[in-house]
């Protein structure tokens, strides 16, 4: 582990190296270990050691150079900083650089566990071991990933600021398929510690999914349909909704923030009184870094505060120019969710489908957030609030913005891995007019 | 051409210590031995996991190098003046990886500290993996047989991109970026230069010792135009083809002479009516169909994702094992080839990431199914005596697995013209360009977009039209193909972000064809 005395020479060096009047330094380092599984057997694996220093130089004149290292002797960290500092003085001057941000004061954080840093195949095979033995006794073939990281990230500049922080993270996912491939189901956990992880678990609820959908599938038409959408695929698109509340886009027509004529949807109510996003890098479940890629501490902020636009991203040098406080980029997700359980959401639905979750989410129009993607491991029609037959998957074309909007129940919140953006904190959702768009005959 | 003397200016540094630089260094004239101390440190790995109980080993040490250097141009707030935007970063990252087999299942352990007494270590760690695992192997490791090879190899290139001052290439990406802004309309101008290399060591416990350079470049234009009044954004990109070449590829780009028909044609875009859905029949430009060939005949014969060693994440593959030498995916026009020797592809190299000689070979002959993509410890699987040299790792610390070649249809010919594809559609669009793109986990039903869209009326090209795309399933869609322009329009295009495996890894691969055309395709409205 790079400890903070460690992180803070290095930086030390780095910026006694620096002739020019500013030097930034980021230091990462991980050191992870992972497993990947496939039918019915373990079929890589490895365990590993990584770093990297970037190291950005700025001239008076604002000209910047940027370079990145991963070697740490000094004659490769003096060269990174000649590398950055011989760019600075070719490129051009930056009109948009701000001056360096001096001494911060960051949040401290709870998302290193000790068991998880040191843990290694001993403390993971297990959860395989169950999920392949629940495959086998199943006639069912599995496959899945399971990951876990140690991490020390550290910040310094030489307006004397630094920032030092720790985390673990971990996370299993696992396929299970069912003989000759008709039927998939998946599921998933991440957490800050492995001991949240339960591979028994996991494995139980992908293997219900794949025999669920064992027998025959309704090929249904496509169409809009009301669906349950699980967390793994509510987090794909509140993660790909937060992405894009930055004020500049907004502001100069490229957002579904923008308005016709000019201006912004900032302050306006856009969503039902029950839709709220936000980041919060205290929620225990999704901790996220003291500081974001602007070196301003991470903070609780609303984007959408009940159905309302309540801030847009300001960076530092946009919030200059529109006379406001700038907002730290979105560190992490969380919607918020009600009271509900899953099994209500599904109680309430005449006729719908749940969907486990999305795959191959592309952006079809940058300014409308209208997305393409997939259904994949699991949909299931539901009728008088029941869960009557598997159903084929469908790709559909649809937005997250619309989504939230026909939003009419969502269960309660937790820590959700999507297939594009990692993980958020979300419900799964009922949502009604989601717009399937063809049929999809994979598996 | 190769080009060993441009090293020096690579370094940049000619008196530098560093280790990577002292193992990567400049060679003896046109030697094709390795380094000598990378071959030392080789040796390392190989005896400490034979120490260690393992019956293979390979370890490769590894230095890239990214560049990237360019302008975003877009207008100050609330006002038309520009705010001009450059941007410059110089990344290395070196390190190495062990692989072993212990108890016939493989194990993996890097690191990033490149000494003797770290590689013996790691690898003892990954033997450790090895048997840690292998109470849970399905069956143990078996490999195809490889020759042993000792060499040194470069990449073709001419100019080495690194050795261009980073002025010229500030110089060269802003007059670009400003001819594009010149119109109001265009609130966003963007453009970058883009050069990789890759220096790579390869030694196995079968005795191959392998030392490999590769230049990479990539450069891009792109323009966002915004009607306010009417809440429409449209872009337009110059999309040249990235490629395993120097910098005589970012000479022959032209981005200069380029910039104002992308900013017209962004225009153009901006204004464009929307397309009327409906099945019509689509001409596509090399510049986008490499991306349906990536996605659709790519991925589906990859054999790892057949076998569902991928179903965890990237998914499996409709073209399932018994579909070999049998299934009509395409039209008889159809013939497909999977290959890591192509000039200026971007999987192009000499050796893959086992040590195997890369080739060239058959994916689809005349429509038909015929070979899968391979690598050492898969052949066995499909009865196949040797690999198809596809494997690739993305990084000193990535495992190396099963990755995509140089994938690309044969031209068709000599007399096949894009007005003469164009001339038989009655009602139809041509698509230039990549946009949004998405196909399911077993590469069955994909949408397209593209970058620009003309309509075809009556055989001839008319104007632009708007909000584009298209749908379609991977063996209808190469089915309807009745038309392939000429080899003198063949061109190759690609990603360095082809992603798979998990932990995730990228892949640089490149896709050629010529202009092709395909009957009664499903076209959407977008938003």
């Amino acid at each position: 582990m790079l400890t903070q005395k460690d992180a803070k020479n290095l930086i030390d060096k780095v910026i006694g190296f620096s002739k020019l009047p500013q030097c930034e330094v980021n230091v990462t380092w991980t050191e992870d270990a992972f497993i990947r599984f496939a039918n019915n057997g373990i079929t890589t694996s490895g365990y590993r050691i990584t770093q990297q220093i970037s190291i950005s130089s700025v001239t008076d004149d604002k000209r910047q150079g940027n370079a990145v290292v991963t070697e740490l002797i000094d004659d490769a960290l003096q060269h990174g900083v000649q590398q950055a500092e011989d760019l600075a003085k070719i490129s051009k001057p930056n009109p948009e650089d701000m001056p360096a941000l001096g001494p911060q004061k960051y949040l401290t954080l709870a998302n290193f566990d000790a068991y998880t840093a040191a843990a290694r195949g001993d403390a993971m095979i297990p959860h395989v071991k169950a999920i392949i033995e629940s495959a086998k006794s199943g006639e069912l073939t599995a496959a899945g990933f399971i990951q876990r990281s140690s991490n020390a990230i550290a910040v310094g500049n030489k307006a004397n600021l630094f920032g030092y922080h720790t985390y673990t993270d971990c996370s299993l996912t696992n396929t299970m398929r069912t003989a000759g491939g008709a039927s998939s189901g998946w599921a998933s956990q991440t957490s800050v510690s492995l001991k949240d992880i339960n591979g028994e678990a996991v494995g139980k609820i992908s293997a219900e999914k794949a025999k669920r959908g064992a027998v025959t599938k309704k090929k249904l038409d496509p169409g809009k349909y009301t669906i349950i959408l699980e967390p793994a695929g509510v987090s794909d698109l509140v993660g790909l909704l937060a992405g894009n509340f930055g004020a500049r886009s907004a502001e100069q027509g490229q957002s579904f923030l923008s308005k016709q004529g000019g201006g912004t949807h900032l302050g306006e109510k856009m969503f039902p009184d029950y839709i709220t996003l936000r980041s919060d890098p205290l929620d225990t479940k999704l901790a996220t870094a003291p500081w974001g890629p602007s070196l301003l501490p991470n903070q609780r902020l609303p984007w959408i505060d009940k159905g309302v636009v309540k801030n847009l991203y300001y960076d530092r040098f946009w919030a200059s120019k529109a006379n406001k406080e700038p907002t730290p980029a979105p560190g992490n997700i969380v919607l918020d969710g009600q009271g509900h359980t899953l099994d209500d959401l599904i109680a309430s639905v005449d006729r719908g489908l749940l969907v486990t979750r999305l795959w191959y989410i592309r952006t079809l129009q940058p300014q409308t957030l209208q997305l393409t993607g997939l259904t994949r491991d699991g949909v299931f029609l539901v009728e008088k609030g029941k869960i009557t037959d598997p159903v084929t998957n469908f790709r559909w074309n649809e937005s997250p913005v619309r989504v939230l909007q026909n939003t009419r129940m969502l269960s309660r919140a937790s820590r959700a891995q999507g297939s594009e953006t990692g993980s958020a904190i979300v419900p799964a959702i009922v949502a009604d007019d989601f717009n399937f768009a063809s049929i999809s005959d994979a598996v | 051409m190769q080009n060993h003397l441009s090293r020096r200016t690579f370094l940049g540094m000619s008196a530098s210590l560093l280790v990577a630089d002292r193992l990567f260094g400049q060679p003896a004239a046109n030697s094709r031995k390795p380094n000598p101390d990378l071959e030392r440190l080789g040796a390392v790995a190989v005896a400490e996991a034979k120490k260690a109980g393992a019956t293979y080993a390979d370890i490769r040490i590894n230095r890239y190098r990214q560049q990237f250097s360019g302008y975003r141009l877009a207008p100050q707030r609330g006002s038309n003046k520009t705010d001009e935007v450059p941007f410059v970063t110089d990344q290395a990252s070196f390190g190495f990886g062990v692989r072993v087999i212990a108890n016939g299942q493989w194990g993996f352990a890097a690191s990033p500290l490149v000494t003797a007494s770290e590689i013996a270590r790691i690898t003892r760690e990954a033997v450790v993996v090895a048997k840690a695992n292998a109470a849970l192997q399905a069956s143990p490791v078996q490999l195809a047989p490889t020759k042993k090879y000792v060499d040194r190899w470069t990449s073709a290139y001419q100019k080495d991109p690194f050795g261009i001052s980073v002025d010229e290439k500030l110089e060269l990406i802003h007059g670009a970026a400003v001819t594009l802004k010149k119109d109001p309309k265009i609130m966003v101008a963007f453009g970058f230069l883009a050069f990789r290399a890759e220096d790579k060591y390869f030694a196995s416990s079968e005795g191959s010792s392998i030392q490999q350079y590769i230049v990479q470049v990539f450069p891009s234009l792109q323009a966002t135009a915004v009607d306010i009044q009417k809440n429409i954004s449209r872009s337009r990109s110059y999309q040249v083809p990235p490629s395993t070449a120097g910098w005589e590829a970012i000479a022959k780009a032209n981005l200069g002479e380029n910039a104002p028909r992308v900013r017209d044609e962004a225009l153009e875009h901006l204004a464009a009516p929307p397309v009327t859905p409906g099945k019509k029949d689509l001409v596509l430009l090399p510049s986008h169909l490499w991306l349906t060939i990536h996605e659709s005949l790519g991925h589906s014969t990859e054999l790892d994702r057949a076998l569902g060693f991928e179903a965890n994440f990237a998914g499996t593959s409709f073209m399932t094992t018994e579909k070999m030498g049998k299934f009509k995916v395409g039209s008889d026009l159809i013939n497909v080839f999977g290959d890591r020797t192509n000039e200026g592809g971007l999987a192009t190299v000499k050796y893959d990431d086992d040590g195997v000689l890369t080739t060239k070979f058959p994916i689809v002959e005349k429509g038909v199914f015929k070979h899968y993509q391979t690598i050492r410890d898969q052949a066995h699987l499909i009865d196949e005596k040797e690999s198809r040299g596809c494997c690739y790792a993305d990084s000193w610390s990535s495992v190396p697995f099963q990755r995509m070649p140089n994938v690309w249809l044969e031209a068709g010919p000599r007399e096949i013209n894009p007005d003469s594809l164009i001339s038989g559609v009655d009602d139809g669009i041509l698509i230039d360009g990549d946009g949004s793109f998405s196909i399911d986990q077993q590469r069955y039903n994909f949408q397209f977009g593209g970058d620009a869209f003309w309509q075809i009326k009556g055989g001839k090209k008319a104007g632009m039209v708007s909000r584009v795309a298209y749908q379609s399933k991977t063996s209808d869609f190469w089915n309807s193909c009745d038309g392939i322009a000429g080899p003198a329009y063949w061109q190759q295009f690609g990603s360095f972000f082809d992603g798979k495996g998990e932990p995730e890894q990228i892949n640089a691969v490149s896709h050629g064809c010529s202009p092709a055309r395909f009957r009664q395709v499903n076209v959407l409205l977008t938003d």
